[in-house]
């Protein structure tokens, strides 16, 4: 597991990807970990068959008590079907996610995390007084569905938005925009139903100040790249299946 | 508990609830074969006079047999939850030992220590409760036994009264037979219940 980290200051935001040992047919994700003084935050921490490797990377960064909180962007396996065993693992953590699809995710296992399910129109993750804030980004793909924004950092951890479907090893940051288009396109288009949606949050997130924007898939965007993705997004027709 | 033995598990608690749900039908059988017995007694008056009492027992241990299967399907699902419960920290004991591996080295591998010792001394509860519940099971279901014996001996009985109402004769040999068959069912597949079930228990030790 490629462990970078993408921010260093007052606390640490550490990016996990690109498993050489994950399964040909299985996606690769990236998995992200904020660090303050004595609490961790897991962002989408990813498929059962990635919980081994994930929690021994984590171990890198923090003991097994501090992560302390978790975040599930929305429902997929590939983000949270680990959390029967991040349940065992971590019986006093707090799962944080919609409350649209708890009765979902606990079909996973959830007997000890607490889980603290987020309202349409987001909230806060206090960590030790660091207030990440939940944006909302529903249909983006999924009808309940939320990205994070770190405003000390100036990172938003943006789901499948900003996406691609890479060949394995590809390397952690976007370096030419341009070409990396093409690995974005039709994952935007199919995946993304609503193009309504889509502007929505847009318009949102140019309210931010973002210097890095890092999706769940593929490579993070930084400084200029943010923006260059979001115009580039805003003019991508979405769901295109119908 | 090997991945092999944890599907024989599923397979086996799975298979004592369809049986169970087989042994309920059978007994709710017995219970309409009384009540037909009753009204073709009362039918046939002073011819079957020795048989009228005998229905009334028929439907009590029908009635005995549904509660009783009643009250060890909830046990079997509890059984059920125990079997999943199981699996799901056993699973959970593997992939803490491949990151328990994997982590050496890193800066707070130690960490990860009493968590799987916890996560280990939580397997054999789970294992040894489990076992607890089978074989509470196990007695429950050599309960249903008693009734599904003494039905059969009350066949025989009703055999030699219907031989006595003279053109009731084959209406009640009918019910006697009836009774008799179900009885055996019963005894059967509670049999197999408890074969499935003392399975897992040797398997496992």
């Amino acid at each position: 597991m490629k462990m970078t980290k993408i921010y260093e200051g007052s606390h640490q935001w550490i990016m996990f990807g690109r498993d050489p040992h994950k399964a040909d047919k299985i996606i690769d994700t990236n998995q992200y970990l904020v660090r303050t003084g004595r609490r961790c935050l897991l962002i989408d921490p990813g498929g059962i068959e990635l919980f081994a490797p994930m929690l021994a990377a984590v171990l890198h960064y923090a003991p097994v008590e501090e992560i302390t909180d978790l975040f599930a962007s929305h429902q997929d396996p590939d983000i949270i079907s680990s959390l029967g065993l991040w349940d065992q693992a971590l019986p006093k953590a707090k799962l944080h996610a919609s409350a649209l699809w708890e009765g979902f995710l606990r079909h996973y296992g959830c007997d000890s995390i607490e889980y603290v399910a987020i309202p349409d129109n987001g909230g806060v993750i206090n960590l030790e007084g660091l207030e990440l804030k939940i944006i909302p980004a529903h249909y983006l793909h999924s009808s309940a569905n939320f990205h994070i924004y770190d405003p000390i950092a100036k990172v938003l951890f943006s789901g499948d938005v900003g996406a691609a479907l890479e060949a394995p090893g590809a390397p952690m940051f976007v370096e030419n925009f341009d070409t990396h288009v093409d690995k974005m396109r039709f994952f935007h288009q199919r995946w993304m139903p609503s193009n309504q949606a889509k502007r929505v949050w847009i318009d949102k997130v140019r309210s931010l100040d973002i210097q890095i924007m890092a999706p769940q898939h593929g490579r993070v965007f930084k400084g200029d790249d943010v923006k260059r993705f979001l115009d580039w997004f805003e003019n991508l027709q979405v769901g295109i299946a119908v | 508990m090997h991945e092999s033995q944890t599907k024989s598990q599923f397979v086996a608690v799975a298979s004592i609830a369809a049986e169970l749900s087989a042994v309920m039908e059978v007994a709710k059988e017995i219970s309409l074969a009384a009540a037909n017995a009753k009204a073709i007694a009362f039918r046939a008056g002073e011819k079957a006079k020795g048989f009228q009492p005998i229905t009334d027992f028929i439907n009590d241990l029908a009635k005995e047999t549904i509660a009783l299967v009643n009250k060890i399907n909830a046990h079997a699902l509890q059984l059920y939850r125990l079997t999943v419960n199981e699996q799901r920290i056993t699973e959970a004991c593997k992939y803490f030992e491949k990151a328990a591996i994997s982590a050496r080295g890193a800066a707070y591998a130690d960490s990860l220590t009493p968590l799987l010792l916890q996560a280990q001394v939580r397997k054999q509860s789970s294992r040894r409760e489990f076992e607890r519940h089978v074989v509470e099971l196990l007695d429950q279901l050599g309960e249903v036994m008693h009734p599904a014996r003494a039905a059969r001996v009350i066949a025989a009985n009703s055999r030699i009264e219907a031989s006595q109402a003279g053109e009731y004769l084959q209406s009640l040999q009918a019910v006697a037979e009836s009774v008799d068959h179900a009885a055996q069912i019963i005894h059967d597949k509670v049999h197999r219940c408890r074969s499935a079930l003392s399975l897992i228990i040797n398997s496992a030790l």
